[in-house]
C-alpha cells in the first residue's frame, strides 16, 4: 500500500514540475494587487511574445518585510556561492535596493535596455540617499492620502496638528497599521515626524546626524496618546478592509490600492481622498535583476516591457492605477484623457507636487521606525 | 410534563448554540465563497454569484497546481515521517531505553521552539545543500515538524498491543522479526494510521516553513490563502480555504474509526 | 538485555538524526545568535534590546496562551465529560459529531474563519443583532486577544476532548457505576472520580496546546491588529523587515524558556507517578 502511495506521489510532483522551456521567476515584494498584476497581465503578455517561456509570479509579502524577504535570498545564495540565484526579476521598496546595490547582489543593466533613457527622475538613481544608478528602473510611483467615508464623517481635517485633535472627539474611527504589514502605516508615522519634528529637509536631503531624533521624544508621546484613540488594522489591505466593511472611517491608504478596491466594488463608490498637510509619503518601486540571475538576457527583456510606455499605459495607469514609473511625457499619445485625469480626481497634480513626499534618508528612516517600536508601541 | 419538555427545549437550545459556535464559523466561508459584492451596512452578500470561483480556478492562476503541490508534500511527509517513526516508536514502547523520557522529549522540541527563527536559520543551510526551493526541502522540513504526532501516536499504538499475544506468538517459535510483522505490526496498524493521519493534516496545515524554505518554486495552498486573506480578497482565500479542507473532511469520514480510545489514553506515556 | 538497548537505540537514531540536523542545529545557531554581542563576544544586550521593545508582547503572549489554556482545559473536560456520561442519546451523538470539526481544520483556516466571523460586522454579530440581542451600534470587534483566544479555543479543545474522551471511554465503568448508585451526581462524578483518573491525559493535551499556541504564526496575524501582539509575530517582523536575527532569536530563546518551564514540570509529574507507580 505504501509503495503506491510513494508512486503517486512522485507521480504528481513530476507533473507539477514546469514541461520544458525556461522559467522567469518574477518576485515582487507588494500586496496582492502586485502579484496579480505580473501574473494576470504582465506574464501573459510576456509569454506572448517569448514562446516556451513560464513566467511565475511569487510575493513575498507587503512592505519592506517583503523586500527584506527577497534580499535574504539573494545574500543566503551569495554567502553559500551558488553560481546561479533562483530570482530572475525582482520588485522592491527603495530601502532594501540601497543595501542590495551597495552589496553587489544586483546587475547593471539599466543601461542596457532601451527604455532605460525614457526614465530621468531622481528616483532612477536615488534610493534614499543611496546611489542605485544602472541597477533599478522604477516600476510605478505611489502615494498615500487618508480616505475616508464621507456617509459616516462629513469631512476630516486637513493637517496632522488637527487630525491629532479630531480622534480625541471621535474615537477608534481612525484606523492605520502602525509600522508593521504594510507601508501606508509606516507613510502616515513619517508624515507625522515630518509634520511635528521640523527637521522634514533634513532628513530627506541628508546629511544624517545621530542628535536629530533626541528631539523627538515630545511628537512620539503625542503619537503614543493619538493610538489611544484610534484601531490598529493588520496592514495596507486590513485598512482599506475596514473602510469598507464601516469599522473605521478614516485611514491613510496607497492612492493606486484604494482607486482599484473601488473598481472592483470593494469599497463604497462614495469615499475620497484627501493629503493632508504639510504632506505625506509617497515612493517607487523598482524593477531590478539579481547579479547571478539564471536568465538574465530574459529578465532584461522582460523589464524592458514592464517599462515601455504602452505598457506603463495600459497596465500602471490604466488597470491599475499607478502614477508611472517612466517619464509622463512618453506617455502622451498612447492614454486618453479621461484615464489620466481619473488619477487625479481628488488630489490635483499641484497638490502631489506640493504635499508629496519623499520618505526619508535611511538612516533616518531606520531612526524612526526603531523609534516608533521603542517609545509609541511598547 | 412541563419539566421534561423545558428539559428538552433547554438541551436543544444548547446543542443548537453549540452548533452555531462550531459551525457558524465554518458556514461564514461558505457565504464569502459565493460573495460578490458585499459592503457595510448589508447583512448578506449585496450580489451572489461564481465570479471569484472562475479567478481561483483560471488558467493563470496557481490554485489547481498548489493544490497537487500541497497534497504531494503531505504524502511524502508521511512516508519519511512513518518510515522514521514506526522503529522508534517499537524501541519507545517495547524495548527498554535509557533516556526514555528525555528522547520523548526531544521529539516535542521541534513543536516547541517557535519555529519561524528555526526555519530561516533552515533555510539559509538549504541554499548551501541546493534544497531551497526544492519540495525535498520542504518535506524534510514537515517531517521534522510532524515527528511529535507521528513518535508518540506510534509508540503508544504499539504500547496498546496486548504483550500476551507477541509472548504466545514468541512461544509457538516465532522470531522477533516474525513476530513483529505477522502479530505487533497488524495489531498496532490502526494506531498507526491514526499517527499518519495527523501528520498529513500538519503538513497540509503547514505554512511558516513552506514560505522559508519553499518560495519562490514550492507554491502550496496555505499560502496563497494568507497573501489572500491579508490582501482583503477574502472571496478568494475563502474559496482556497474550501479547498484546503476537502482533504481534510475526506479524511475525517473515513479514518476517524482509527482513533480507538484505548491508543488515544496511551499518548504521551 | 543490552543487546535490545543497542537496538532500541538503532531504531530510534534515524528519527532522532532528522531532528538534531534539521532542528537542533539550527537551535543551536540560534541560540549562539542571541547571546552573541554586536561587538564580539557574548552577552545578554539582544535580550536587553528585545525587552527594550517587546516587553508588552511578551507579557501579552504569556497571558493569552495561559487562558486559552485553562479554557480550552475547560471546555474539553465539559464535552469529554457529557459524552462519557451523558443520558441524552441525541444529545450526546449530537455533540459527538459537531465537535470533531474543528480538529480537521488547518490553523490558517480557522484565522481566515474567525477574521470574518467575529469582526464588527461579522457573522456573530450579524446574528446577534439580527436576533435583537444588540443593537447595531452596540456590536464590538473580538478582532484582538479575545479573538485569539476564541481561535485556539475552537481548535484545540476539540483536540483535548477527543484525548480525553478516548481517555475515559477507557476507564472501568464499574467505579463511576458504584457512584452513581450511592446517589452522587454527574458532576460530582466527573470531578471528584473521572477527572482524576484520567489526569495524565488531560496532562498532556493541555501541554501540547500550550506549546501549539506558542508556535503559531497565522493565528495572531490574520486576527489580531498588529499592537500589541505575540512573540511569534514579532520575531518573524524582526527577521522579516530587519533581517535583525541577534534579537529575533533572542526573543525565540525567552518563548523556548517559556515551553521548557512547561516541558520540565510534564517530566516532573511523569516522573513523580513512575516512581508513584514501581513503589
Amino acid at each position: 500500500m505504501y509503495t503506491r502511495i510513494i508512486m503517486s506521489a512522485l507521480a504528481t510532483s513530476l507533473l507539477a514540475a514546469p514541461a520544458g522551456g525556461q522559467t522567469l521567476n518574477v518576485a515582487t515584494a507588494g500586496d496582492q494587487n502586485m502579484v496579480d498584476y505580473v501574473r494576470d497581465y504582465l506574464g501573459p503578455l510576456f509569454e506572448k511574445t517569448h514562446r516556451g517561456v513560464r513566467v511565475v509570479s511569487v510575493g513575498t509579502g507587503p512592505g519592506d518585510a517583503g523586500s527584506q524577504k527577497i534580499y535574504e535570498k539573494l545574500a543566503a545564495q551569495k554567502s553559500a556561492g551558488t553560481t546561479t540565484w533562483d530570482l530572475d526579476v525582482i520588485v522592491i521598496h527603495q530601502k532594501i535596493a540601497g543595501q542590495m546595490a551597495a552589496e553587489q547582489l544586483l546587475a547593471k543593466y539599466k543601461d542596457d535596455i532601451d527604455t532605460g533613457k525614457l526614465v530621468s527622475r531622481e528616483t532612477a538613481a536615488n534610493a534614499l540617499g543611496a546611489d542605485v544608478s544602472g541597477y533599478v528602473m522604477p516600476m510605478f510611483h505611489s502615494q498615500t492620502a487618508l480616505a475616508y467615508n464621507p456617509d459616516i464623517t462629513k469631512d476630516i481635517p486637513g493637517s496632522y496638528a488637527d487630525l491629532a485633535e479630531w480622534v480625541k472627539k471621535n474615537p477608534r474611527k481612525f484606523g492605520y497599521n502602525g509600522i508593521k504589514g504594510g507601508m501606508s502605516g509606516v507613510a502616515f508615522v513619517t508624515g507625522w515626524v515630518y509634520a511635528f519634528s521640523g527637521n522634514a529637509e533634513q532628513m530627506i536631503k541628508g546629511p544624517y546626524e545621530a542628535a536629530t531624533k533626541a528631539a523627538w521624544d515630545g511628537l512620539l508621546g503625542k503619537l503614543k496618546d493619538f493610538n489611544k484613540n484610534v484601531i490598529i488594522t493588520p496592514g495596507n489591505a486590513g485598512t482599506l478592509d475596514m473602510l469598507n466593511r464601516g469599522e473605521i472611517a478614516v485611514g491613510p491608504v496607497w492612492v493606486d490600492m484604494f482607486y482599484t478596491w473601488m473598481a472592483e466594488g470593494k469599497l463604497p463608490p462614495s469615499m475620497k481622498l484627501k493629503l493632508i498637510t504639510p504632506g505625506m509619503p509617497g515612493q517607487p518601486m523598482y524593477y531590478a535583476v539579481p547579479a547571478k540571475a539564471a536568465n538574465a538576457r530574459l529578465a532584461e527583456a522582460f523589464v524592458a516591457l514592464a517599462t515601455s510606455p504602452e505598457v506603463q499605459a495600459e497596465g500602471i495607469i490604466k488597470r491599475f492605477n499607478w502614477y508611472p514609473g517612466i517619464d509622463a511625457k512618453y506617455l502622451e499619445g498612447k492614454l486618453d484623457r479621461a484615464a489620466w485625469d481619473k488619477l487625479f480626481t481628488d488630489i490635483s497634480p499641484d497638490e502631489l507636487a506640493g504635499k508629496g513626499q519623499p520618505f526619508p534618508i535611511t538612516p533616518y528612516f531606520n531612526d524612526v521606525l526603531e523609534l516608533y517600536e521603542k517609545k509609541v508601541a511598547n | 410534563m412541563t419539566r421534561v419538555l423545558a428539559g428538552t427545549t433547554g438541551k436543544a437550545a444548547l446543542l443548537a448554540l453549540f452548533a452555531f459556535a462550531i459551525i457558524g464559523p465554518l458556514a461564514n466561508l461558505v457565504l464569502w465563497s459565493f460573495a460578490e459584492r458585499w459592503y457595510f451596512p448589508f447583512k448578506l452578500p449585496v450580489s451572489w454569484g461564481l465570479r471569484y470561483w472562475e479567478v481561483v480556478f483560471r488558467p493563470t492562476g496557481v490554485a489547481m497546481q498548489s493544490l497537487v503541490t500541497s497534497i504531494s508534500i503531505a504524502l511524502l511527509t508521511v512516508v519519511v515521517a512513518l518510515a522514521l517513526s514506526i522503529p522508534a516508536g517499537y524501541a519507545l514502547a517495547r524495548l527498554r531505553l535509557p533516556w526514555r523520557g528525555a528522547i520523548m522529549i526531544a521529539f516535542l522540541l521541534p513543536q516547541a521552539f517557535p519555529s519561524v527563527a528555526i526555519y530561516v536559520n533552515v533555510a539559509r543551510i538549504f541554499y548551501g545543500l541546493g534544497l531551497a526551493g526544492t519540495i525535498g526541502g520542504v518535506v524534510l522540513v514537515h517531517a521534522v515538524h510532524a515527528l511529535v504526532y507521528s513518535v508518540w501516536i506510534t509508540s503508544a499504538a504499539f504500547a496498546a498491543v496486548d504483550r500476551e499475544l507477541e509472548l504466545a506468538a514468541r512461544n509457538l517459535g516465532a522470531s522477533v522479526l516474525r513476530t513483529l510483522f505477522t502479530v505487533t505490526l497488524p495489531l498496532a496498524a490502526p494506531g498507526i494510521l491514526a499517527s499518519a493521519i495527523f501528520v498529513f493534516l500538519e503538513s497540509l496545515d503547514e505554512f511558516t516553513g513552506t514560505f522559508f524554505v519553499g518560495v519562490p518554486t514550492v507554491s502550496t495552498l496555505p499560502l496563497l490563502l494568507y497573501s489572500a486573506g491579508m490582501g482583503g480578497n477574502y472571496q478568494i482565500a475563502s474559496i482556497t480555504a474550501l479547498i484546503l479542507l476537502v482533504p481534510s473532511i475526506l479524511f475525517m469520514l473515513f479514518v476517524e474509526r482509527f482513533l480507538r480510545a484505548d491508543v488515544l489514553s496511551r499518548i504521551g506515556r | 538485555m543490552s543487546e535490545s538497548r543497542t537496538a532500541g537505540l538503532l531504531l530510534v537514531a534515524p528519527a532522532l538524526l532528522l531532528v538534531s540536523a534539521l532542528f537542533a542545529y539550527p537551535l543551536v545557531f540560534s541560540v549562539a545568535s542571541a547571546v552573541s554581542d554586536p561587538a564580539g563576544g557574548v552577552g545578554l544586550a539582544n535580550f536587553a534590546k528585545a525587552f527594550q521593545l517587546y516587553s508588552g508582547d511578551i507579557l501579552y503572549t504569556v497571558f493569552i496562551v495561559a487562558i486559552s489554556t485553562a479554557l480550552t482545559g475547560l471546555v474539553s473536560i465539559a464535552i469529554a465529560g457529557y459524552l462519557t456520561m451523558g443520558e441524552t442519546p441525541w444529545l450526546v451523538s449530537g455533540l459527538a459529531w459537531l465537535y470533531r470539526w474543528p480538529l480537521f481544520i488547518p490553523f490558517i483556516v480557522a484565522a481566515q474563519c474567525m477574521r470574518t466571523f467575529l469582526a464588527k460586522n461579522g457573522m456573530l454579530n450579524n446574528t446577534l443583532v439580527m436576533s435583537g440581542l444588540f443593537d447595531p451600534d452596540q456590536t464590538v470587534s473580538l478582532l484582538d486577544w479575545r479573538g485569539i483566544i476564541v481561535t485556539f479555543v475552537w481548535k484545540q479543545a476539540p483536540f483535548v476532548a477527543l484525548l480525553l474522551a478516548g481517555g475515559m471511554a477507557a476507564l472501568d465503568r464499574a467505579t463511576i457505576e458504584a457512584a452513581r448508585n450511592l446517589g452522587a451526581s454527574r458532576l460530582r462524578c466527573l470531578i471528584e472520580i473521572v477527572l482524576p483518573l484520567v489526569a495524565p491525559t488531560l496532562m498532556v493535551g493541555l501541554i501540547l496546546s500550550f506549546v501549539i499556541m506558542l508556535s503559531v504564526l497565522s493565528v495572531p496575524l490574520m486576527v489580531a491588529g498588529s499592537q500589541p501582539t505575540m512573540l511569534t509575530v514579532d520575531i518573524s517582523f524582526r527577521i522579516n523587515a530587519y533581517g535583525d536575527y541577534p534579537v529575533a532569536n533572542a526573543l525565540g530563546v525567552i518563548s523556548y524558556l517559556m515551553t521548557a518551564i512547561t516541558a520540565w514540570i510534564y517530566l516532573r509529574y511523569a516522573l513523580r507517578e513512575r516512581q508513584e507507580k514501581a513503589a
